[in-house]
């Protein structure tokens, strides 16, 4: 679905990523785990076009991404929830949902209408939004703020979903509500990449885990081999 | 270090001489008087960067406090018969109050706002001047003689060698000033006005002191203007020139003396530049060519994005075109302004100088500051050793109201000295509305804070973090431009006499403390580990990085109680157990602390007391381990914790 090939990328004249590759079968979800400032949140943004990689290639069910802009991979089925969630915040609960439909939907006549259906799956998911569906969203909590960033991405009806971090800054009850919801779209059948200081949750969901230094994968495997890693072991799980 | 402060101090110098020298060789007094209003205008402009540049305002006023400036001396020396010097005084004194007077409304405002004001002030100066002829003659002008100086008639040399010596004398003063902690609290509240409150650094009065200044420097390159044109009239001084003035500081590069001195320059010679057109043709070729070099060598290193690189070469382009089809260059003078200044905003950003500066440190290879040894920890933050289990800081009754929702509803807590509290809470629970309202940020609905024994001032950053509160922040609020030294450096300010005092700073009398406060700065970054990162810009520093630099920051302040919010959210493993380490040395130190935090392992691990708070109010307070067995709390906040590990709650 999602295949990243010797990624190059960085900000100005500082390369963050050297050599970034790594796979997410369609189906599945893919935890990123590393230490802070290896590279993961970087690894996504130029996934997502937010910023250009200077070299390698990413592509996104067989054709070539690396050179479109954000909002194209977007409307080609990637959603990026962000690192620190970036909620509209002076929208409502509802219109910040709306505008992830944004572009699938045909505009002027019978918007809201149409994306009801998509609405209604994601207040399913979390009852909490529907609650407070004409809240300003940045009046919300953390936890509501990062569900309502997740359902923001769904309403768009992804094929791949990037995940920043969802867990940072939530109480411990809210992470594993988070976890329970991304296990949840995983049954359901949505492709995910995760990336997670929580590395003992994300190994958890996962299908399959890569750990990132300094810019490259330098430990990768199912869930189960990266536990009796050692070196894994003692630098991420505690 | 001797080679860099050579090469920057050398060729100050150089400049000075020459220019100093250059009328002995010439005696074209065209030439003679284009120096002179070179010298004036670098007065201006530098007054002008310290709101452009330094305080990142837009403003629009620098020609009316120019016209204020050179009336007042002018009107002192008319009516009054006062001296020369009395009349350069009296000119920037008048130009200082004015500023200020406009400054203290208006700097309350932001971007356009400020600049709407400003354009105000100068459409009500001109005016003011224009029609108040019973003071300064209207619109038919007012002819000033030059005065002379201790009794010497001034001939136009002597009167250029003074103006250039007010130049050189102003360049020092400036060059002290941003080299001091007042420079550092110019770049602070640019990149974060919370943060820089919050360590003790007024933001609104350095920006009224720093408007003032600048407009005081306006009143001086006034009082010079009217004895170098000795006729003053009042439309000399409306938004033309203003915008003049502006594209030089742009052009020349903001934030940099010398970006100002190249500004005046062009601003000097623009109008005689305009007249001759060949002359016009063969520098916009220049800088034509001068554009595509930078553009091609831009884009070859991938430093430029194509639209940047672009745009100037064809905004010169077109001068270039433009000069040899328009027969008269002096009619299109705004349309040429206007192209120039488009070009410099879009392909230069950091103006001629930003660019120039970056190009000759690599090519001399200037060399980057020599970090001092650090000073002893003990002289920095000085161990405390108290009674403990004193109560030190206390909240009564503290309540936080926002429209209908209570934030924070009746929550009473007592800290003791020298401990770590930690105060834990779901999302939404209040916990973040307790740091802001403690800190300073918001004012209480109702309630009383106490600190040591006397009441905390409320709804101030600045006051409360003067009681001797320092608090992070849990969306990181360092000041990314500056490098982590001189994050520190901010919070040190106050620890210093007299760095405190404008006029010694401008003197050149801080430099002792500035060497002090580098070493002190120095040994709080070992004290967290940043000690090898001392001189990388926040920006560039890794995100654990980041957070370490925040406590560094906040512990600078010497603080009575420290408020950590969230410091280990988004930190890996390695750097949780790092910081833990840290937190525990400041605590050893003596000072109290709080801290919010999700990750149980960090609370359990460092907390003598932990205080539970939901939906605002206290539901649980206690050692860690008690905590975590309240059923109210595993209910409200950890959750499933002990039946299904594989969700573990802590930092795995």
């Amino acid at each position: 679905m999602l295949v990243v090939n010797e990624l190059h990328a960085g900000y100005g004249l500082s390369e963050v990523l050297s050599g970034t590759t790594l796979t997410v079968k369609a189906g599945t979800v893919v935890a990123l785990i590393g230490a802070n400032g290896a590279g993961k949140t970087t690894t996504m943004r130029a996934i997502s076009g937010m910023i250009r990689p200077s070299k390698g290639s990413v592509t996104l069910e067989g054709r070539p991404v690396q050179t479109l802009s954000a909002a194209r991979i977007a409307r080609l089925g990637l959603a990026h929830s962000p690192e620190g969630r970036k909620v509209f915040g002076p929208l409502s609960v509802e219109d910040n949902l709306l505008l992830g439909a944004y572009r699938r939907l045909p505009h002027f006549f019978g918007f809201q209408a149409r994306a009801a259906a998509d609405l209604d799956h994601v207040y399913k998911l979390f009852p909490r939004l529907k609650e407070r569906r004409k809240q300003l969203a940045g009046t919300l909590s953390g936890g509501e703020q990062q569900m309502l960033a997740i359902g923001r991405a769904l309403m768009a009806r992804p094929k791949v979903m990037l995940l920043d971090e969802p867990s940072m800054g939530l109480a411990p009850v809210i992470v594993q509500e988070v976890f329970r919801t991304i296990e949840r779209l995983k049954s359901e059948g949505m492709t995910m990449l995760l990336v997670e200081q929580f590395a003992k949750m994300a190994l958890a969901v996962a299908d399959y885990g890569y750990v990132m230094e300094r810019g490259r994968i330098a430990v990768e495997g199912t869930p189960a081999e990266l536990r009796q890693n050692e070196k894994v072991l003692a630098a991420y799980l505690g | 270090m001797w080679k860099r402060l050579l090469l920057i101090r050398g060729a100050e110098l150089a400049m000075f001489v020459v220019l100093l020298a250059l009328p002995l060789g010439i005696n074209n007094p065209y030439f003679l008087g284009l120096l002179t209003l070179l010298a004036i205008y670098g007065i201006l402009l530098i007054g002008l960067d310290v709101s452009v540049g330094y305080l990142g305002q837009i403003n629009l006023a620098q020609s009316a406090f120019l016209g204020l400036g050179a009336y007042a001396a002018g009107i002192m020396l008319a009516r009054w018969n006062c001296g020369f010097i009395t009349c350069c005084i009296g000119g920037t004194a008048f130009a200082v109050a004015m500023g200020a007077l406009l400054a203290l409304p208006s700097l309350r405002l932001e971007g356009p706002q400020f600049a709407l004001a400003t354009l105000s002030f100068t459409a009500v100066t001109v005016i003011f001047l224009n029609e108040s002829e019973w003071l300064t003659n209207g619109a038919q002008g007012l002819t000033v003689p030059r005065p002379p100086l201790f009794g010497h008639d001034l001939s136009p040399k002597e009167f250029y060698w003074l103006c250039m010596a007010l130049m050189a004398l102003t360049w020092i003063a400036m060059r002290n000033l941003l080299a001091s902690q007042w420079g550092r609290a110019f770049e602070a509240l640019r990149d974060s006005p919370i943060a820089t409150d919050a360590m003790g650094v007024g933001t609104y009065r350095h920006k009224v002191a720093g408007f003032a200044l600048g407009s005081g420097l306006g009143g001086l390159a006034g009082a010079l203007y009217a004895f170098n044109f000795q006729y003053l009239q009042p439309q000399t001084y409306t938004y033309d020139l203003t915008v003049i003035l502006l594209l030089g500081v742009v052009l020349g590069g903001r934030k940099s003396l010398w970006g100002a001195f190249v500004g005046a320059t062009l601003v000097a010679l623009l109008p005689n530049l305009l007249s001759n057109r060949t002359l016009f043709i063969g520098i916009s070729a220049a800088g034509l060519v001068f554009s595509i070099i930078a553009a091609a060598r831009g884009l070859l290193r991938r430093t430029t994005k194509p639209f940047q690189a672009l745009a100037p070469v064809v905004a010169t382009g077109v001068l270039v075109a433009g000069g040899a089809l328009v027969s008269n260059t002096e009619d299109w003078r705004r349309a040429i302004f206007a192209l120039m200044l488009f070009s410099v905003v879009v392909g230069l950003p950091e103006g001629l100088m930003g660019f120039a500066s970056k190009f000759l440190t690599n090519l001399f290879r200037i060399p980057p500051q020599v970090l001092p040894e650090p000073s002893p920890l003990e002289s920095v933050l000085p161990e405390r050793r108290e009674r403990t289990a004193t109560p030190i800081l206390e909240m009564r009754d503290l309540k936080r109201w926002f429209g209908g929702v209570k934030a924070v509803d009746g929550l009473s807590m007592k800290i003791l000295s020298g401990q770590i509290h930690g105060l834990i809470g779901p999302n939404g629970s209040g916990k973040s509305t307790v740091v802001n309202v403690v800190s300073g940020l918001y004012t209480p609905t109702s309630g009383e804070l106490v600190l040591r024994g006397e009441t905390l001032p409320s709804g101030s950053l600045l006051k409360t973090s003067r009681a001797g509160v320092a608090r992070t922040f849990q969306n990181l609020q360092l000041f990314t431009g500056m490098n982590a030294l001189e994050n520190v450096m901010v919070a040190l300010r106050g620890a210093y006499p007299v760095s405190r005092n404008l006029p010694l700073v401008l003197l050149g009398l801080g430099r002792r403390e500035e060497a002090r406060a580098r070493a002190d700065a120095l040994a709080l970054l070992e004290f967290v580990g940043l000690r090898k990162e001392a001189l990388t810009p926040a920006r560039d520093l890794t995100y654990g990085a980041q957070r370490f630099l925040e406590i560094a920051r906040a512990v600078a302040r010497k603080p009575d109680v420290l408020i950590l919010d969230e410091p280990a959210a988004g930190l890996s493993h390695m750097d949780i157990q790092r910081q833990m380490e840290v937190i525990k040395k400041v605590r050893d130190r003596g000072v109290t602390i709080v801290l919010i935090e999700h990750h149980m392992d960090v609370v359990s691990g460092l907390c003598d007391v932990v205080t539970v708070l939901d939906g605002g109010k206290l539901i649980a307070e206690g050692s860690p381990a008690e905590v975590k067995r309240n059923p109210k709390v595993i209910e409200a906040y950890l959750g499933e914790v002990e039946s299904k590990p594989a969700l573990p709650t802590a930092t795995a």
